[in-house]
């Protein structure tokens, strides 16, 4: 059997509020491999940012033990932390955050900058033709709609080929066709290998996940996997 | 094709081409602030070309008087070496007997003399305006001693001779004022002492001093007998200019205690002069430098807010850099990167100002006080310019810490979730 590119067990995350303990996550169970999709479902409050933060290395847990990539990040610093994301896990989030004095073709090009590589034009452009924007590589943000402006976001994640895309609310600010499209984009990219979480409201886009997790109350209310 | 990513070389490229995309962002806030510190750059500029400007002013004035040492009559010894600098009235004179007593002084090495009186001026390039000109009684093999520098402007003349009291000398600015050429007359209305009515004497102009930057430009030189005469101070002289034969501490020592002993004669070492005369002007340039300090932290201060408004606003954007794998160190240089750019430009735009503005600097300044030198008091050379360029980056190193640093410890988490 293939090893899980994330593989997390008994994740808790507590927060203090005043003299309160704030259990945002309470011992959740979690696994990712390769060319699978899994979205993470549940109300507000129910735990999915805090468990995504967590699998994607934004945060540390309180308790629990976890692998990404074949490596422990179980008691990793911050600093540290960062050096496991780089160049393993891509983001995308309901907020686009691209620099808007920075061409669509900068914004994707902006993680190569941290990563210590040179810009790489034609792989940009190839990432922009897979998002469907490589005839809007000059124009800046300001010239995007907000579908545009996301796949934007998707291609910089992808930029630094990723073996994990995390995308936290993505169609959160899309009306639905372009939530949809955007959802097509993620499984063409699962059929190239790509491992992508996904946290969303949307039920109907959840459940085109390959599997859905549904938290309550920090904990895994159900694990349905989908045909 | 290769689509192999590969290491960059260039990332302080990539990182001050983003400073400066982000500081593009708010065009206007960052016009301000870079005019800020460009302000206070002009003025820390300027306050250093006059400290070098006016040092090197006394320092070429008093040089070029020629002489290493003065023996003038009693008062304030800075009074009267203003007073050679620069001409004025209160003058006050030796004992007629003072230059007979010291002329034969072993440790002298030359000696001239000299006798300064103020005329009325008429028939100006005004005419309707009477002006007062310096006259200096010299005796010219001496004097010429002391100034070996001094020449002809090409084709103008020659010195007088002890035997022409009617000659006169322009210096190159009188000359200018005047418009006068070798052969012209040069009229003047000298008051005999003792008398309340001006004499008017026309003078012949024998020669035009080339322009040697020093008060002597604007002074009438005349045989040192005539200007005695026709001020009616036969006997009497303004100044013994002297060069000793050994010139230190020491032998000033002993040569002042030596002629102390006249009553009525102060000897000055003009070491002396530039030294008060550098002093005296300290206490404003201390002044104008606090102003400068202070509109230099302020600007700093603009810098400063400037640049954490600029983290703030971007709190979400910084969190994003942090998910897509911007070390806490990355984050620094980049808005550390921001700061550095401003007060770089800002140093290079004021400093161009302060280059440009220096002319209209020197005459507010000369407006303000009376500086006792001829020539340039304000001069900005490249080194002062370096130095502000160089200050002004260490001080965008010092302003950048706290940003960069606020920036660079957020979180990702809470950042994107606050930028949200």
């Amino acid at each position: 059997m293939k090893t899980p590119l994330i593989e997390a067990r008994g994740l808790k995350r507590h927060y203090h509020r005043g003299s309160e303990t704030v259990k945002a996550l309470d011992g959740v169970d979690f696994s990712i491999h390769s060319g699978e999709m899994v979205s993470v479902l549940g109300p507000s409050g129910s735990g999915k940012t805090t468990l995504i933060n967590l699998l994607s290395c934004l945060d540390a847990p309180t308790e629990g033990t976890m692998t990404v990539a074949g490596k422990s990040v179980t008691g990793l610093s911050e600093d540290q932390l960062v050096e496991v994301r780089r160049g393993v896990l891509g983001f995308v989030f309901q907020q686009f955050h691209l620099l808007p004095t920075l061409t669509v073709m900068e914004n994707v090009e902006l993680p190569l900058t941290f990563l210590g590589l040179k810009p790489h034009p034609q792989r940009t452009k190839e990432v922009l033709k897979l998002v469907g924007l490589l005839d809007r590589a000059s124009h800046l943000p300001k010239e995007l709609s907000g579908g545009q402006m996301q796949r934007v976001a998707i291609a910089r994640a992808l930029m630094i080929e990723p073996k994990i895309l995390v995308a936290d609310e993505p169609t959160g600010n899309l009306d639905k066709a372009t939530g949809e499209s955007i959802f097509g984009l993620f499984k063409e990219l699962t059929q190239k290998g790509l491992a992508i979480i996904i946290t969303t409201h949307n039920m109907a886009f959840g459940y085109e996940a390959d599997r859905v997790v549904t938290l309550e109350d920090g904990r895994i209310l159900k694990e349905e996997k989908r045909a | 094709m290769d689509t192999r990513l590969k290491e960059d070389h260039f990332t302080l490229f990539r990182y001050v081409s983003l400073a400066f995309k982000n500081l593009r962002r708010r065009m206007v806030r960052t016009a301000l602030t870079i005019s800020g510190v460009g302000l206070a750059v002009a003025m820390a500029v300027s306050l250093g070309g006059f400290v070098m400007g006016y040092q090197g002013a006394i320092n070429r004035s008093i040089d070029m008087l020629g002489f290493q040492v003065m023996i003038m009559a009693k008062g304030c010894p800075y009074e009267a070496a203003t007073l050679m600098l620069k001409g004025g009235t209160g003058l006050m004179y030796l004992p007629g007997d003072t230059y007979e007593k010291v002329k034969n002084d072993p440790d002298i090495e030359s000696i001239t003399p000299i006798f300064v009186g103020i005329a009325l001026k008429e028939g100006t390039a005004k005419d309707s305006e009477k002006t007062f000109t310096i006259i200096n009684g010299i005796d010219v093999p001496s004097f010429l001693s002391m100034k070996p520098w001094l020449k002809f402007q090409s084709g103008s003349g020659r010195w007088f001779s002890p035997q022409s009291p009617d000659e006169v000398v322009l210096g190159s600015e009188v000359a200018a004022f005047e418009h006068r050429q070798v052969g012209d007359s040069f009229e003047a209305n000298i008051t005999p002492y003792g008398k309340t009515e001006a004499v008017h004497h026309q003078l012949k102009v024998v020669g035009i001093l080339a322009q040697a930057g020093t008060q002597d430009d604007g002074t009438v030189f005349m045989p040192l007998d005539s200007a005695r005469s026709a001020f009616n101070r036969p006997r009497q002289l303004t100044i013994l200019g002297l060069k000793l034969k050994q010139f230190n501490a020491a032998t000033m020592r002993d040569f002042e205690n030596k002629w102390l002993k006249l009553p009525e004669v102060q000897v000055v070492s003009l070491q002396q002069v530039k030294t008060t005369l550098i002093s005296l002007v300290a206490t404003a340039q201390t002044m104008i430098a606090a102003v400068a300090v202070i509109a230099v932290i302020v600007a700093l201060i603009g810098v400063i807010n400037t640049i954490l408004m600029s983290v703030y606003e971007r709190t979400g954007e910084i969190g994003i850099m942090k998910a897509i794998g911007a070390r806490r160190g990355d984050i620094f240089q980049l808005i550390w990167l921001e700061t550095l750019v401003i007060c770089l430009f800002g140093s290079v735009i004021g400093s161009i100002f302060a280059w440009f503005g220096s002319g209209l600097v020197e005459k507010a300044i000369r407006s303000l006080a009376d500086f006792g030198v001829s020539g340039s008091i304000v001069l900005i050379t490249p080194g002062v310019v370096g130095y502000a360029i160089l200050g002004s980056a260490v001080l965008g190193f010092f302003a950048g810490l706290y940003p960069a640093w606020r920036a660079a410890s957020m979180r990702p988490v809470e950042s994107i979730r606050e930028g949200a």
